[in-house]
């Protein structure tokens, strides 16, 4: 489905992806983990095209993304959030789901049944009217993020820290509606964490980065028994 | 501002102000000049508000539609009505190879354009052949009669720039309304979040650019026609964007009807207040206006009017 293939990407003297290769099969969700700037959300934003990298392959069920621009990647199938949530300013939050539909989809096609089948299914119905920028508390935003990203009709869905800063209940309610929302709309996912918890409980691979490389792709658990992952990951060393 | 609200504003525009200043050239012709500057207050600020593009440049649009309006009538025959879309397409063309400076952002993009500008005036300076060079071009032909009104008179030019304005306020009302209108609105604070959403942000860019230069190039064809005469210097001068950005920040740029509120509102005010009180300078007073105007009321001039009507009607129903 994704193909990642010796990927490479600097800003300047600095080598933020280095040779990076990884997939994701259909239906499969896979975590991408390691220590802050070791290559994640770069390897999200080359994703997306807001990166362009120095050398390498992605394709996306067969198609070249890296020659299409942003916005046709979104119609391509290909959905994201930001860590830091980046609602549209002004609109409330269902236009913020009016113009992901509307831009998103390839059909262009805007389906008020659908965008409010999203907004339940992220818990957001009840603020649908209310302004996207400062009407939400943080889980909301972070909801809204996901939301807006639903809203495209993705086939994958590329999430970036979206549980980070909340507290433990929220991050539990959240990470319970994120299971639902792949299985109610068939999705692959790439998800940026850091909590190992939360990994293990969402991912059914993963692929650790350290220094803009990739050091480790597979199981979850195996994985963080791996001694080279511990090491890069945690700073810590097991016997 | 509500449609009831609006259409009491027009009724009085088209009505009350021909009915009780129709014989007062003088100051039917003041409330033209006004909307001229309403008018590119109105494109400015449709370029400004959706999609958040500041510019300094719009002088260019307003010389090349004045230009091409003046030459096409006087030169090869084009009635004036007809000239004057083709001047605001003609300021649309111009506007294509200003499009590189979409790639940038705030104040390089409004710096961009006002050299753009520049490079514009210079063009009718030195094409002497086709624009006069800067002996400019003499007795453009007026506004003609048509269906037994004369266009040509004080009040005859109100119309058509009033008709001219209430087109463009009522073309910017339905981008603005549209997907088109609300991704754009949303780009002017959060231009990442509608692209990652697959919104073709520059590609809207564009048209808005095309859009607004359309606009204002009418607006100069128009002036053209109603002077009679143009010169690279008064065509392509740098009042034609300062005037109208002061007007549409003063009246509220975000909003509507804000730009022409203001436009009409700084436009008299100076011309009739304070050219009398202050003939050397007077745009000084402006100047000071429109910073009290951004302390006081940063959305502009229309939401204290709002909310004087607004606590007016509350204290009738209380």
């Amino acid at each position: 489905m994704l193909k990642v293939k010796d990927l490479c990407v600097s800003f300047g003297g600095v080598r933020a992806l280095q040779n990076v290769s990884f997939e994701v099969q259909q239906h499969e969700v896979l975590g991408l983990v390691g220590p802050n700037g070791a290559g994640k959300t770069t390897s999200f934003n080359v994703l997306s095209g807001i990166v362009k990298p120095t050398a390498g392959e992605v394709t996306y069920n067969g198609h070249d993304i890296l020659k299409s621009s942003m916005h046709q990647r979104v119609t391509h199938g290909i959905g994201r959030t930001f860590q830091i949530p980046q609602p549209m300013h002004e609109l409330t939050v269902r236009e913020n789901l009016i113009v992901s539909q509307r831009f998103g989809r390839p059909d262009g096609k805007v389906k008020h049944q659908r965008i409010d089948e999203i907004l339940k299914s992220v818990n957001l119905l009840h603020k649908a009217e209310s302004d996207a920028a400062t009407g939400l508390a943080l889980t909301e935003r972070k909801a809204l993020e996901v939301a807006k990203a639903l809203a495209t009709e993705p086939t994958l869905l590329m999430l970036d820290e979206v549980l980070a800063g909340l507290e433990t209940t929220s991050k539990k309610q959240f990470m319970e509606t994120l299971k639902e929302i792949r299985k109610q709309y068939s999705l692959s996912m790439i998800v940026i964490e850091h909590d190992i918890e939360t990994i293990m409980k969402l991912c059914d691979r993963v692929v650790v980065f350290n220094f803009g490389k990739v050091i480790a792709d597979g199981d979850p658990e195996e994985t963080f028994r791996n001694p080279e992952v511990v090491r890069s990951y945690t700073g810590e060393v097991h016997a | 501002m509500n449609i009831k609200v609006f259409l009491l504003a027009l009724a009085f525009m088209y009505l009350g102000v021909p009915l009780l200043l129709g014989d007062n050239n003088y100051l039917i012709g003041m409330i033209a000049s006004a909307l001229i500057v309403a008018g590119i207050a109105v494109a400015w600020a449709l370029l400004g508000n959706l999609g958040g593009m500041v510019s300094f440049g719009h002088a260019a649009f307003f010389g090349v539609g004045a230009y091409t309006s003046a030459i096409l009538t006087m030169d090869y025959g084009v009635p004036v009505f007809v000239a004057l879309v083709l001047g605001g397409i003609g300021a649309s063309l111009s506007s294509i190879f200003m499009m590189p400076a979409l790639r940038l952002r705030g104040p390089y993009f409004a710096l961009a354009i006002l050299a753009y500008a520049e490079i514009f005036k210079i063009l009718a300076t030195e094409a002497t052949g086709l624009t006069g060079g800067g002996g400019g071009l003499l007795s453009i032909p007026s506004l003609p009669v048509f269906a037994g009104i004369d266009f040509g008179t004080k009040l005859g030019g109100y119309i058509v720039i009033l008709n001219i304005v209430t087109l463009m306020v009522i073309t910017y009302f339905f981008i603005r309304r549209s997907s088109y209108g609300l991704a754009l609105k949303a780009m002017h604070d959060s231009e990442l979040a509608t692209r990652i959403v697959g919104v073709p942000a520059t590609y809207l860019k564009i048209v808005m650019l095309v859009v607004s230069a359309f606009m204002t190039g009418a607006v100069g064809a128009f002036n053209a026609h109603y002077i009679n005469f143009l010169e690279p210097d008064y065509a392509f001068s740098g009042t034609w964007t300062v005037f109208p950005i002061v007007a549409a920040i003063f009246g509220g740029y975000r909003t509507l009807s804000g730009p022409v509120i203001g436009a009409l509102f700084i436009y008299l005010i100076d011309q009739l207040v304070f050219k009398n009180l202050l003939p050397q300078g007077h745009q000084l007073i402006l100047g000071v206006m429109l910073t009290g105007m951004i302390v006081l009321s940063p959305s502009g001039l229309l939401p204290i009017i709002t909310n004087l009507f607004t606590r007016t009607r509350g204290k009738q129903h209380a």
